[in-house]
């Protein structure tokens, strides 16, 4: 046990802390919209993946400009996404929110092959902040500057996010109407206000992941964030997706883990890290169904 | 002449093929406390949810101060003055006491909030003492403080109270009415659904009798020791 | 009889798969198929009301098995050097890899049941999505039961119209036969209420665990004839695009029922293999060509448009029956619901 623990070292530690904070950003991300609509939107990596296009797109502009449009453009396609797919699809079962969102998720993948393929080549380079992937030395160990940002980043999002449900009173209406939507718009709560609120800010997040990946992957390919997203989707479940901190905690959880196990593995085995992983999460599953930091709470998602 | 709050002419609610509310008329006046009562499944409750827009009517108006609201989403319903104390209080047990009326803040347009909270805490000490606590350590008779406070707290034209005194034992009983009492001498006007015949039509200026979705009589104050007039209401 | 029309149709297909060229006859194949693994999916989804996003898992490992062990003994030791002795050294013939295939589908899917059965909900759908994921990491780097990253081929394409039709119709008249019998009758009242379902006796993980096993056996029997179809197969063909396709496929259709699934799958394959043609030029009057990658869009907005629109899918999750002629349609709707 000794001797596992002491094939961690520094540099994958921190690495696993960095991939638990891109990770808890984008169960942030989820747990946000589920929070008001019960919906897990399946398609919310293609949210990330257009904001690396778009940052690929306008890799000539200045980074700063280039950024800004990732936003806009992300935030855009979120709230189209809601008035086009999530509002029609509201008081309908989990199941079928989650397939309905699982074709939508096809359907961007396949729109951005179709307009990324038009120069013959798939995939695009985000050259522009390709340089904040530079190695640097802090306290005696190597860790890529991107990794310092990333967590850094997700502590001052979180903490924002925190303040901003809690002291707030859009903030007080979006928990109420997670909590209790019926009783929430008894009370006056516009639905729709608190709903689009949530998506933008989920939008927002996402544009921040869409910067930090690309930064760490520049290759943009309408693959791009597909396998984080299902990772992140396992990782929310599993830590309960119906509470928004314990849905964050389970994103950062599975990241973490993914990290560390990355680096358990001997060499020739880290192909084997997506079975090691996922059989991890069945295992939590099993012992915990309703989430992994859910005290004993039943979940209030159940048929199909 | 006191303004007419709240008209229902001919409401009728559905549930499928059978009729829950069925051609259902009467109106609250400003000022007054108009009761509802009558046997289990005699539509009160279908009635008050139908005027704040959680069920759709099938036919009929609604009316709130001369303008029509049936049919409108709640929250809209709520933000036009309209504030119900629902049956079972439905208070958000993790929000805090003071998070709890701040959200019955939603549907007000003005501003000073504070003052409003302030008002909720003269009426019931025992919400001022426990303003930071979560909502869910509150006793039974306390959450029903906290949910007719939330209520109040947006200052509505019309106060909708759907069995307030459900599960409570009788001094908390007796603290309700004598609550609703008090919240009348400050001009509040209130619809109020209730089981306890006797003490409803005690303390309204006028009780409806509601079974099997219709109206079926109206009594006063002076027939609440009449035994025999509330049985054979209920039963008739 | 209910089995009647989604296994006409059926052989309707599979007749005309024999009449039509050798470039259009693939199209009719892959509807066959996909008829077999869809239904095969709705055998657990369908009549439990669980959703599960592994089943793909167990076409794969059909798919595989029977593939690998189907390669001509001279080649294979050449072309998957790094294989088990057992499945190197050995070689059979096409009905025992189908029988091969769907023993081992059966006995992976009962293995994974037994713990996950357990689970309902979102929980069981993220689970049985980690076991695609692993069947699929494992399939692809584990060279010893398979040949990994790269393409298997030299498989014997033994799927023809005759193979494609017997395969389809089996699995439809064993899907039948399941849910009309007493342990299917069981599953679907577990559906509808589990909780009423415990309190009258039934046991829901076990009903739940045999659907899934049979399933498993089903699906991992379509594998096969995929295999033998395509004559080869990667670890991507059967993974999430497939998984889309085919919870397309019954969604569209209409998930609770089996003419819902039969007919998803015609009607959706047919809408794929037409949009396959249309991207590289199709006459319809006027010369269709669409851009590549349009499929895709097509058949998922068509999916997302089903569900908004229609959630129980075009059948409305009913099977088909013929009308008793002298009762009204109203009451004949009354009388029966649902399925069966």
């Amino acid at each position: 046990m000794i001797g596992l623990l002491a094939a961690l070292d520094a540099p994958t530690v921190v690495e696993a802390f960095g991939l638990g904070a891109v990770y808890s950003l984008m169960a942030v991300g989820i747990g946000l919209v589920f929070g008001v609509l019960r919906l897990v939107n399946f398609a919310y990596g293609q949210l990330v993946m257009v904001g690396a296009y778009t940052l690929a797109f306008t890799a000539s502009w200045p980074v700063a400009a280039s950024i800004v449009a990732c936003y806009a453009v992300v935030v855009a396609l979120s709230l189209a996404m809601d008035r086009a797919v999530f509002r029609p699809l509201r008081g309908e079962s989990p199941a079928v929110m989650l397939v309905t969102t699982f074709a939508i998720a096809f359907v961007l993948q396949a729109v951005a092959l179709l307009i990324d393929i038009r120069d013959d080549t798939i995939g695009e380079i985000a050259s522009s902040i390709a340089s904040f992937n530079q190695a640097i030395t802090v306290a005696g160990v190597d860790v890529r500057k991107i990794t310092i940002a990333a967590m850094v980043i997700a502590v001052v999002v979180l903490a924002l996010l925190a303040v901003l449900l809690t002291r707030t009173t859009i903030g007080l209406h979006m928990r109420a109407a997670a909590s209790d939507i019926g009783t929430a718009r008894l009370l006056g709560v516009q639905a729709d206000r608190v709903i689009g609120f949530a998506v933008l800010l989920s939008g927002l997040v996402a544009a921040t992941v869409a910067v930090i990946l690309t930064v760490q992957n520049p290759f943009v390919g309408p693959e791009f964030a597909l396998r984080e997203t299902i990772v992140v989707l396992v990782g929310v479940v599993v830590g309960g997706i119906d509470r928004l901190w314990t849905a964050t905690l389970g994103g950062f959880a599975i990241g973490f883990a993914t990290g560390l196990i990355n680096g358990l593995l001997p060499t020739d085995k880290t192909v084997y890290l997506p079975s090691a992983v996922f059989a991890l999460v069945i295992l939590v599953l099993l012992l915990r169904p309703s989430g992994l930091f859910a005290w004993g709470r039943s979940t209030t998602v159940e048929r199909v | 002449m006191a303004e007419t709050v709240l008209e229902l002419v001919s409401l009728e609610v559905r549930y499928g093929p059978v009729a829950a509310v069925r051609n259902l008329s009467f109106r609250v006046l400003e000022g007054e406390i108009v009761g509802l009562i009558g046997p289990n499944g005699a539509g009160k409750s279908t009635t008050l949810h139908a005027i704040t827009g959680l069920v759709p009517a099938s036919a009929g108006l609604v009316r709130l101060a001369g303008r029509p609201i049936l049919g409108q989403p709640p929250e809209r319903i709520a933000r036009a003055g309209v504030a119900l104390v629902p049956e079972g209080r439905r208070i958000f047990a993790d929000f805090t006491v003071e998070e709890n009326l701040r959200l019955g803040l939603a549907a007000r347009r003005g501003r000073d909030g504070a003052r409003s909270l302030d008002s909720a805490y003269e009426l019931f000490p025992i919400l001022q003492e426990f303003r930071r606590r979560p909502a869910g350590l509150l006793s039974g008779g306390q959450q029903q403080q906290l949910a007719i406070g939330r209520a109040l707290v947006a200052q509505p034209r019309l106060l909708l109270l759907d069995e307030p005194s459900l599960g409570l034992g009788p001094t908390l009983v007796d603290n309700v009415f004598e609550a609703l009492g008090r919240i009348r001498e400050r001009g509040m006007t209130i619809l109020l659904v209730e089981q306890r015949a006797q003490r409803t039509v005690a303390l309204a200026d006028r009780t409806y009798v509601l079974a099997n979705g219709e109206r079926r009589l109206r009594l006063g104050p002076a027939d609440a020791d009449d035994t025999d007039k509330l049985v054979a209401a209920y039963l008739g | 009889m209910q089995v009647v029309a989604p296994a006409a149709l059926v052989v309707a297909v599979g007749i005309a798969s024999s009449f039509v060229s050798g470039a259009n006859e693939i199209y009719f194949l892959d509807a066959l198929v996909s008829v077999a693994i869809v239904v095969a999916i709705y055998v657990f989804i369908g009549n439990s009301g669980v959703l599960s996003f592994g089943q793909i898992s167990f076409v794969a490992v059909g798919a595989f098995i029977a593939g690998v062990m189907t390669v001509p003994l001279d080649s294979k030791a050449g072309v998957l050097p790094q294989l088990f002795p057992v499945l190197r050294d050995h070689t059979i013939g096409n009905v025992p890899s189908l029988l091969l295939a769907t023993a081992t589908g059966g006995v992976f899917a009962f293995l994974v049941g037994l713990p996950l059965m357990r689970l309902s909900g979102l929980a069981a759908g993220i689970a049985t999505l980690a076991v695609l994921e692993i069947t699929h990491n494992l399939l692809r780097e584990w060279t010893k039961i398979g040949p990994g990253a790269t393409t298997l081929s030299l498989v014997p394409e033994t799927t023809g119209p005759l193979q494609a039709t017997i395969g389809a119709l089996v699995v439809v008249a064993v899907a039948f036969a399941y849910q009309r019998s007493r342990l299917g009758r069981m599953l679907r009242a577990t559906r509808e209420d589990a909780a009423a379902a415990r309190g009258v006796g039934v046991n829901v993980h076990a009903q739940r665990l045999w659907a899934f096993t049979l399933s498993g056996a089903l699906a991992a029997f379509s594998g096969a004839l995929l295999v033998h179809e395509l004559g080869s197969i990667t670890t991507e063909q059967v993974y999430l695009e497939l998984t889309f396709v085919t919870l397309a496929m019954l969604v569209v259709g209409g998930v609770s029922s089996l003419w819902g699934a039969v007919l998803g799958a015609l009607v959706v394959s047919g809408v794929n293999s037409f949009l396959t043609e249309a991207e590289q030029g199709v006459d319809v009057g006027l010369t269709l060509d669409l851009p590549s990658g349009t499929r895709l869009i097509l058949l998922g907005s068509l999916m997302a448009l089903v569900l908004i629109l229609r959630p129980a899918g075009l059948t409305g999750g009913r099977e088909l029956r013929l009308s008793p002629p002298n009762i009204g349609s109203a009451t004949r709707r009354r009388l029966s619901p649902r399925g069966d």
